[in-house]
């Protein structure tokens, strides 16, 4: 969507590393005893090098398993955490040596934990944040308009935060975050716990703002769907380092040898002896489901044999989907990483 | 945003009115066991009612300030246990700020209740005679004493940033400091005394000052009389210490992460 300005890099990561050093616990009560002396230290790599560049309005989908080293990138990137090695840039500033100039450019929305007042109506958050980032009243005013529009807010705007649902308050979140137009939005499990209806209201609006607003926004989720529907790249991250960088589309494409065909037949059940390259997976009653490699056969033979030799009332195709590849990706480890970056 | 603290406060007026006769009922016991002693015995340590009265009030009218300023870092602990420290990182304010703003205690009018109460009370029966002097002290060293309350209690909270869970220190220096200084410093022994003065300064709250205000000249002081107007030095060096203190723990939170 915005490809002529993607070549403008906006966050530079360069050999990112960061440790942590835990403490070893050691079993049972005379254990946890022993552990107020003496503790065993152990140095975790929970970021071990990485390295990327995020171009102007891109939204990318950073993913990993729990304890991959994705929060600590982003604490990296929001400048909570300091680096323990590499470098990393933010719109031009050392989030970890300029936090609060930082703080100006970024919008951060954690899923599981609210920055509206809890008290208060998310009306008079809003009027806090407008004094905190020191926005100009005209600006401000405009913002808010289009934020409560997009958003939906306006019914919402007078309630107090604690007795909001958990979709309305997202949506408040939200509003809050892209308040003071940051550069970029950081998004923590933006759409965990929330129904269908609140989950699509929330995707719409990351559209929207990535679109006009040209906002980077880097997510992290652990819903697929979320990536599928918003993500052109997506980064994934395992054991502290990058097991793939590149479009979600071409993981698909890179990853993904099998499809699957659904095939429904006329009141019967054939034995396919004329398809030998179809495996059967399943077979009930008079439908069959068929896995078939995309580098053998050509898509076109497979479906005018089927037709012409058979009497099919009804066929889908099923590709596998991006949360498939990443398990994939996740369970071969280091063998099957990919460094796209086209 | 402290308006915004009050308001939220104000969201919930049933325990804002709980708290504040709470802390009413709490003190009036404090005070009677205070006005029983004396009465009995006409004095302590050769403080007379209404000097004690003035000694106790100077200790609970700095000790409402310190508690509107400072109250929300009672529960530091839950910043860092929560995480929402890392919310307030990610904003382009002081997080220390933020912390101090985020609630505004207004039962603590209690104290200033009390503490007035105390003051003119102690003042009118221990006859001070107002000069210049003593009318531009009083701010100064309510001044100095909110420095060294809110400084002990920045740098207990700065405890958090390595041992993550506070609470229970932070419930016994603030409550058991209160009990400390109630009575005149001098009734406890020399060892004390030194104690409180030199490494826990809470004698700079009230005991020294008053000596100034009582004209109590140097009868039962340790040290040089000069001490009686060390007080806001002694909040200078307490407060920047606890600063210094909050800042490390937030340096090692930054490269420690939690």
């Amino acid at each position: 969507m915005n490809a002529k300005q993607a070549d403008k890099t906006v966050i530079k990561v360069d050999n990112l590393r960061r440790e942590f050093k835990v403490a070893e616990a050691k079993e049972g009560i005379l254990g946890s005893f022993l552990n107020l002396f003496s503790r065993k230290e152990r140095i975790v790599k929970a970021v071990d090098g990485i390295t990327f560049d995020i171009g102007i309005g891109e939204f990318v989908g950073y993913v990993g398993e729990n304890g991959a080293g994705k929060s600590t990138t982003i604490k990296m990137l929001t400048g909570i955490l300091t680096p323990t090695n590499g470098s990393v840039e933010v719109a031009g500033i050392i989030p970890y040596e300029n936090r609060i100039e930082n703080a100006f450019n970024i919008g951060v929305v954690f899923g599981q934990r609210t920055q509206l007042w809890w008290d208060l109506p998310a009306r008079d958050s809003f009027d806090l944040l407008r004094a905190i980032y020191r926005l100009p009243q005209e600006r401000y005013e405009r913002n808010f308009r289009e934020l409560t529009e997009a958003l939906d807010l306006s019914k919402l705007l007078t309630v107090p935060v604690r007795k909001l649902s958990l979709g309305q308050r997202m949506r408040c979140d939200l509003a809050a975050s892209m308040l003071h137009n940051p550069k970029i939005l950081f998004l923590d499990e933006p759409t965990i716990g929330l129904d269908l209806i609140a989950k699509d209201a929330v995707r719409k609006f990351l559209k929207f703002i990535n679109h006009t607003r040209d906002v980077t926004i880097i997510l992290t989720t652990h819903d697929m769907e979320d990536i599928e529907a918003l993500c052109e790249r997506i980064i994934i991250i395992d054991e502290g380092t990058i097991a793939y960088d590149g479009s979600t589309e071409k993981l698909k494409q890179d990853h993904i040898h099998t499809k699957i065909l659904e095939v429904e037949f006329h009141d019967y059940n054939p034995e396919l002896e004329n398809l030998p390259m179809l495996e059967v997976i399943k077979s009930e009653a008079n439908k069959k489901w068929l896995r078939y490699n995309l580098d053998g056969t050509s898509m076109h033979d497979i479906i005018s044999t089927l037709f012409r030799d058979y009497c099919v009332k009804d066929l889908s195709i099923h590709e596998p989907k991006v949360s498939d590849v990443i398990k994939a990706i996740y369970k071969n480890g280091g063998m099957e990483r990919a460094s796209v970056n086209d | 945003m402290i308006i915004a603290s009050m308001r939220s406060r104000m969201e919930y007026k049933l325990s804002f009115i709980f708290m504040f006769f709470a802390l009413l009922v709490f003190y009036a016991g404090q005070v009677g066991v205070v006005v029983l002693i004396v009465t009995k015995f006409h004095h302590i340590a050769g403080w007379t009612l209404g000097e004690m009265a003035f000694l106790y009030g100077l200790l609970v009218f700095s000790q409402g300030l310190t508690a509107i300023l400072f109250y929300s870092l009672n529960d530091f602990e839950s910043y860092m246990i929560n995480g929402d420290f890392d919310r307030l990182l990610v904003r382009p304010l002081n997080p220390l700020g933020q912390i101090v703003s985020s609630k505004f205690e207004i039962a603590s009018m209690a104290h200033f209740l009390i503490g007035t109460t105390a003051l003119i009370f102690g003042a009118q029966k221990a006859g001070i005679d107002w000069t210049l002097g003593k009318v531009a002290y009083l701010p100064v060293v309510f001044i100095g004493a909110v420095l060294i309350q809110g400084g002990i209690r920045l740098a207990v909270s700065a405890v958090a940033f390595w041992t993550t869970r506070n609470s229970s220190l932070v419930h016994t220096v603030i409550y058991s400091s209160k009990e400390m200084i109630m009575y005149p410093v001098s009734i406890y022994k020399m060892w004390m005394q030194v104690f409180l003065t030199l490494v826990f300064p809470l004698a700079f709250v009230n005991f020294y000052p008053s000596h100034y205000f009582l004209n109590r000249g140097a009868g039962d002081l340790l040290f040089h009389p000069l001490i009686q107007y060390l007080t806001p030095l002694t909040g200078t060096i307490v407060f920047v210490f606890g600063y210094w203190l909050w800042n490390q723990g937030m340096v090692r939170y930054q490269s420690v992460g939690n």
